[in-house]
């Protein structure tokens, strides 16, 4: 057992003796109608709850000062009900401290939920608070008269061990101040910065301190009652014992209130499993909404720790300003691997639930590690599909190149050169030996044969009818071509050169592979505009079967059409022919 | 009758003015990029303009544009475009807006030196010439089943010579047969395919491509 512990339940023990020694003092000492035993206990059973709720809070949140404020509450209570003693030592002490009792039922109202008192006006009203409760019963004590009567106690006299020039007039007056000061005027400020403090309090701060308007309705009956007991005549009207009974119940419901307030992180705590679950669908901009709903505080600001900028962002990208720590926010900060990986900026109130707050840290840390996880796989792969368009470009922009260097370099040398060749040889018309004549004229067919040759490679590399007539061009060069009958029917629209190239070389290929593996005896080429696609169509009446797999061809066809973020589908039941449908994204 | 050559490649321009000058043409002017075409041909007023569809400085259709503007200016000049690819849509697009003195040809066929200057020839006399294999991809097309099948194989190689923009002559010139059997597949032809026999070589010309692109 720890020292705490043992401290711990020895205030208890205290406090269940002093408790019962409270009542005893009570029932020997004030006759009825003061005191009924019923009344004496719930006195006591007041006194009790503070000692109780104070235990318990202070086990349970041992920084918070408020467990330890309320232990001392329940004890300056019961001191209170021993100023009845006619023992002088007991009287004389129990006196002086007893109207402790109320300012700190004030004090713990205010500390609550933090146990600190940090407001300045509140400071303030504690202070004086404390001076006036000290202060009049110790000037009472010390003009103490026993021939006045002590207002709430008996009339049998008691000897003040301060007593130093008894006067019955400053007895009665003190008592008249004090009366004016505590009941009227402390009374009513304190009521005030109750309601001074829901009204200024955030959403969610205001839910925590709803238990005050107890304390406030316990002050404004404590006020009424003794205003009652302290002027009007003796015996005391009968309408203050109901509101004594008001005031127990109000004064036994405070400090239950104040620590299930404070408590109410456990049963919270609960729903960050639900938490867990909810945020694993949530998107990254409403990981927000689920956080401040788990943490029931509305005003929650998450900032995202962008590594690379070196700042916070809030959800829509804007840079999120870190507040300081301070009282009208708090901040707690998240990591991961050591890396900032968010912060949430809530409610000071939930500083006394740091628990909570971890395990709903915990679970907005798994959420936007995912969600950052998920975010750089994109990035990549975005990354990836730029690198593979480019490399799809760059090779369309080679094979431009080098057919056009075919056509205008080699194949202009060869045909010039042919032609020359050509000329010449009319030129020695019948005069040449008719062994040059035929080299001459074999030579000359070779080179033609060179030139055809060569414009039919430069074709398969990039057909320049692509370039200059567009897509319904080269694809009616391509079927007049084809061994087997093809029909055409294809937009006349000009898209980007490497889009037109794309789809002329997923009809050529498909054409190709109608040719050596169909058997088909007819194929119709479609190319047609659907929206932001070209999408161009090849279906022949052959075997079908085709395959993705295998030489097919296809399969580059696939990895082409993709390489500008594309489909490709094939449709190819055996014996009911195939159709291949590209479809290529085209801006409009 | 007097040529204006365009062409970029210094080779095959030499080539090309000796062979025009062997086949009897005067060879006024050599451009070797559009804009020189079109000051030689403001300045020499030429008969016929053998232009690269190809030049400088962007190497896709300097030629063909300056042509047209030419086409535009003076109607009077007449164009043989030579192409290093052959474009059928826009080779039809440019003849079927007006074939007279009109010519589109693969560079190749500079080689088949007699066809070549006979080309060069019909167009500056106001003439078509149309490169076969345009001729052969609009026939490539055209293959479901209709009029066109019932043609003879004979009749067919005078379809195609007559889309090529050949007169009679040049027909039996090119298929070494009399004129008069000429004159009957022409015949023949018009009749299977429904049209109206025409005289006039341009309107033959335009009604065969109009018949071929449907």
């Amino acid at each position: 057992m720890s020292r705490s512990r043992a401290a711990q339940l020895l205030l208890a023990a205290a406090g269940l003796a002093l408790g019962l020694l409270a009542y005893r003092v009570q029932v020997d000492n004030l006759p009825e109608p003061l005191t009924t035993q019923a009344r004496a206990l719930a006195s006591v059973v007041a006194a009790w709850a503070f000692l109780a709720a104070g235990l318990v809070a202070w086990q349970r949140r041992p920084a918070n000062l408020l467990g330890p404020l309320m232990v001392a509450t329940g004890f300056a209570l019961l001191v209170r009900q021993l100023r009845y003693s006619h023992d002088e030592l007991a009287f004389t002490v129990c006196f002086l401290l007893g109207e402790l009792g109320w300012v700190l039922v004030g004090h713990v109202a205010l500390a609550y939920p933090f146990g600190r008192v940090t407001d300045r006006l509140e400071k303030d009203f504690l202070a004086v608070s404390y001076a006036v409760a000290l202060a009049f019963p110790l000037a009472i004590l010390l003009v103490y008269d026993p021939a006045e009567r002590l207002r709430f106690l008996d009339p049998r006299p008691r000897e003040s061990l301060l007593s130093v020039s008894p006067s019955a007039m400053l007895t009665d007056t003190f008592q008249d101040a004090f009366g004016v000061v505590a009941y009227g005027l402390l009374a009513g400020v304190f009521v005030g910065l109750v309601a001074r403090k829901l009204v200024t309090a955030s959403p969610r701060a205001r839910r925590v301190l709803l238990p005050l308007l107890l304390a406030a309705v316990a002050a404004a009956i404590w006020a009424l009652l003794n205003g009652i007991l302290t002027f009007a005549s003796f015996p005391p009207p009968d309408v203050v014992y109901d509101l004594f009974w008001w005031q127990i119940i109000s004064l036994v419901a405070l400090p239950l209130a104040l620590l299930a307030g404070l408590l109410r992180a456990r049963l919270a705590r609960v729903h960050v499993g639900d938490l867990i679950v909810h945020l694993e669908t949530t998107p990254v901009d409403g990981i927000r909404d689920e956080l401040a709903d788990a943490l029931d505080d509305p005003a929650l600001e998450l900032g995202l720790w962008l590594p690379e900028q070196g700042e916070y962002v809030d959800a829509s990208g804007t840079p999120f300003a870190v507040p300081e720590e301070g009282l009208s926010r708090s901040v707690t900060r998240i990591e991961h691997e050591g890396e900032p990986l968010a912060v949430l900026v809530h409610d000071p109130t939930l500083r006394e639930e740091p628990k909570l707050v971890e395990a709903v840290a915990a679970a907005a840390r798994l959420a936007l590690v995912n969600a950052r996880l998920h975010a750089e796989v994109r990035a990549q792969l975005e990354t990836v599909k730029e690198s593979r368009a480019r490399i799809a470009t760059a090779a369309d922009e080679e094979r431009r190149r080098i057919e056009r260097d075919l056509h205008d370099g080699a194949q202009q040398r060869l045909v010039a050169l042919a032609l020359e060749l050509k000329s010449a040889q009319r030129r020695l018309g019948e005069a040449a030996d008719p062994e040059v004549e035929l080299v001459l004229a074999s030579t000359a067919d070779e080179l033609q044969v060179a030139v055809e040759e060569l414009r039919s490679l430069a074709h398969g590399i990039h057909p320049g009818a692509l370039r200059q007539g567009g897509l319904a061009s080269a694809l009616g060069a391509l079927a007049s071509r084809a061994p087997l009958p093809v029909t055409v029917d294809a937009t006349s629209e000009r898209f980007q050169p490497d889009v037109e190239a794309t789809a002329y070389f997923v009809a050529s290929e498909a054409l190709t592979n109608v040719v050596k593996h169909a058997g088909a005896s007819s194929v119709t080429i479609r190319a047609r505009r659907d929206g932001g696609m070209l999408v161009v169509e090849i279906e022949d009446d052959g075997e079908g079967g085709a395959r993705m797999d295998g030489g097919s061809g296809l399969r580059g066809l696939v990895d082409r059409v993709e390489s500008r973020g594309g489909r490709l589908r094939v449709e190819s039941a055996a014996g009911s022919g195939t159709r291949i449908v590209g479809e290529i994204p085209c801006a409009s | 009758m007097r040529v204006v050559i365009a062409e970029d490649s210094v080779l095959l321009r030499e080539g090309l003015a000796r062979v025009l000058a062997d086949g009897g043409f005067e060879v006024v002017a050599q451009a070797a990029d559009a804009s020189e075409l079109k000051k030689a041909v403001r300045r020499f007023k030429p008969d016929v303009a053998v232009v690269d569809v190809r030049m400088p400085p962007t190497q896709t259709d300097e030629g063909a544009r300056a042509a047209l503007e030419i086409r535009a200016e003076q109607p009077a000049v007449a164009i043989l475009l030579l192409s290093q690819v052959v474009e059928a849509t826009h080779a039809l697009a440019l003849v079927s807006e007006r074939p007279e003195g009109f010519g589109y040809l693969l560079k190749d066929r500079v080689l088949e030196i007699d066809d070549f200057l006979e080309a060069v020839r019909r167009v500056g006399k106001g003439g078509t010439a149309i490169d076969p294999e345009v001729i052969g991809q609009l026939l490539g097309r055209k293959r479901e089943a209709g009029p066109l099948d019932e043609l003879t194989p004979r009749e067919r190689e005078v379809l195609e010579l007559m889309a090529q923009g050949l007169s009679n002559r040049g027909i039996c010139a090119k298929l070494v047969v009399s004129p008069k059997t000429v004159e009957t597949h022409v015949n023949s032809i018009f009749w299977k395919l429904d049209l109206l026999p025409a005289q006039d070589e341009h309107r033959r010309v335009l009604a065969v491509l109009a018949y071929l692109r449907a």
